[in-house]
């Protein structure tokens, strides 16, 4: 055999015998191997709630990688759950860890007028189907359109005023802060 | 008339006749108005049974805000502030309910993102231009409307300049770097908006490499570029590292220069016979055959 072959044993080595530390660490690679390639799409296969579904494939002009849809898919369900949250209980600082700029003052003024006319809003989430239609080629905005199906109800203090289940549709621009996605704007619009 | 249909028209009458139910519509809220963020409109109830002075309560939810308050029935304003925030609303008023969208005002604000801050002069579908349209109380403006991205070298030049229509409030752009080295103005503007972004743009790869070699004082050879400049005549900047090798019987020498007041240079060692060349990047230069003498 020549001296720069690899010797057939020891990958046999690895696998059956040798020591047990050089098992290990094949062990952990193909671990962290595993982690990198699957993880990901796992994560993407089961959506946090409420979201339905996250089309990305409509991107545009740039695609958006596997694991940054993982984190807007995670921190836009969340924006949606502290929303709910906030609206219902009248408290806007649930707001502050998925809204920033114009979307976190509208929110913000939305619920300090409810908290001074003694109104809330309960949110019944019945999922959102997102379809992302803007990615920005340096990664630092996101638009997307989302059809949300909202049951709302609007009280005044106890006293339920009305409730109406809705197909909302808005538009959503996210753009990243220092390690989430945040909500920056989220305008309803009328279905076409 | 005969009796049994006087008494069936009486019977009619008495009850009421689906037609004669359609013709009388119940009280139905409407809402006028231009609907645009900031504008004030008018709700009222219309159809019959109105009881013109009458208090009720009006609700209001809105994407911005929530409204309880009592109103006099029959016309009733709505303030520009009460609908500064484009979406859905919906009013309550006497337990019936109405929703109406508020559109996005004017134009008020352009955000603008630029990328990168530094490109390399005369790099194709280098510089990104991506521009959003808010009104003055932060509503992205859906309406298609142009917006002008221009791209202006400070030094000069032909500016490039491209006008897209936005869609869904935004509009993107790809466009060509500047030829000269310099800051660039790049902006984004709509109507009488705009935002402004400078851009670096740095001279780009060497385009040709040419050096010429002589003897040093201590003997080794002494090599040395032309000044350095890119295909658009912009020198390239001090910093850039440059590769001189000597090829001789004693085998090859390399030795790294970086760019220094727009040329570099370096001393390879002594040797009788040689084959000297030169590399910036991915860019050869010539070739010298070095005899003991230039």
């Amino acid at each position: 055999m020549s001296p720069h072959e690899p010797s057939p044993g020891v990958l046999s080595r690895i696998l059956t015998g040798g020591s047990a530390s050089l098992r290990l660490g094949a062990l952990a690679l193909a671990v962290a191997l595993l982690a990198i390639l699957v993880v990901p799409r796992l994560l993407r296969a089961s959506l946090p709630e409420p979201l339905k579904s996250f089309d990305i494939s409509t991107a545009a002009p740039r695609a958006v990688e596997e694991n940054t849809a993982v984190a807007i898919e995670r921190d836009y369900a969340h924006a949606w759950q502290s929303l709910a949250a906030a609206l219902e209980n009248n408290r806007s600082e649930q707001l502050d860890a998925g809204f920033a700029g114009a979307a976190l003052a509208h929110f913000q003024q939305a619920i300090r007028s409810q908290q001074e006319t003694g109104l809330s809003r309960r949110i019944v989430d019945h999922g959102h189907k997102v379809q992302v239609i803007f990615y920005s080629r340096d990664g630092s905005a996101l638009q997307a359109t989302d059809a949300a199906d909202l049951e709302i109800q609007y009280r005044d203090g106890s006293r339920l005023l009305s409730s109406e289940r809705i197909e909302e549709h808005y538009l959503v621009l996210l753009t990243p802060a220092e390690n989430s996605w945040k909500v920056r704007s989220l305008e309803e619009i009328e279905a076409h | 008339m005969k009796p049994a249909r006087v008494l069936i028209f009486v019977l009619l009458a008495a009850l009421g006749c689906p037609w004669q139910m359609q013709a009388q519509p119940q009280p139905r809220l409407q809402i006028s108005g231009a609907l645009t963020a900031g504008e004030p409109a008018t709700l009222h109830l219309a159809g019959s049974g109105l009881a013109g002075s009458e208090k009720a309560t009006l609700f209001l939810f809105g994407p911005g805000g929530a409204i309880k308050r009592e109103v006099q029935r029959g016309d009733i304003p709505l303030a520009g502030d009460e609908l500064r925030v484009a979406g859905r609303y919906l009013v309550i008023l006497d337990g019936r309910r109405a929703a109406f969208f508020v559109h996005a005002a004017d134009p008020g604000q352009i955000a603008f993102l630029a990328h990168p801050s530094r490109v390399p002069a005369a790099e194709a579908n280098a510089v990104l231009g991506a521009a959003f349209l808010f009104d003055r109380y932060q509503n992205l403006v859906l309406a298609p409307l142009p917006i002008t991205f221009r791209l202006a070298a400070e030094s000069g030049g032909a500016a490039i300049e491209r006008s897209v229509i936005t869609a869904h409030g935004a509009a993107g752009v790809l466009m060509d770097a500047g030829h000269r080295s310099g800051p660039a103005h790049f902006s984004a503007s709509a109507g009488a908006l705009r935002a402004d972004r400078v851009v670096e743009q740095v001279a780009a790869d060497p385009c040709s490499l040419r050096f010429h070699a002589g003897r040093a004082d201590d003997g080794n050879i002494l090599v040395q570029t032309e000044p350095i400049r890119d295909c658009s005549g912009n020198a390239v900047p001090d910093g850039a590292i440059v590769t001189f090798v000597s090829l001789d019987s004693a085998g090859r020498s390399t030795v790294d220069a970086r760019i220094k007041h727009g040329y570099a240079q370096a001393e390879l060692p002594a040797s009788n016979s040689a084959t000297l060349s030169v590399a910036a990047g991915v860019v050869l230069g010539n070739q010298i055959q070095w005899k003991g003498n230039p």
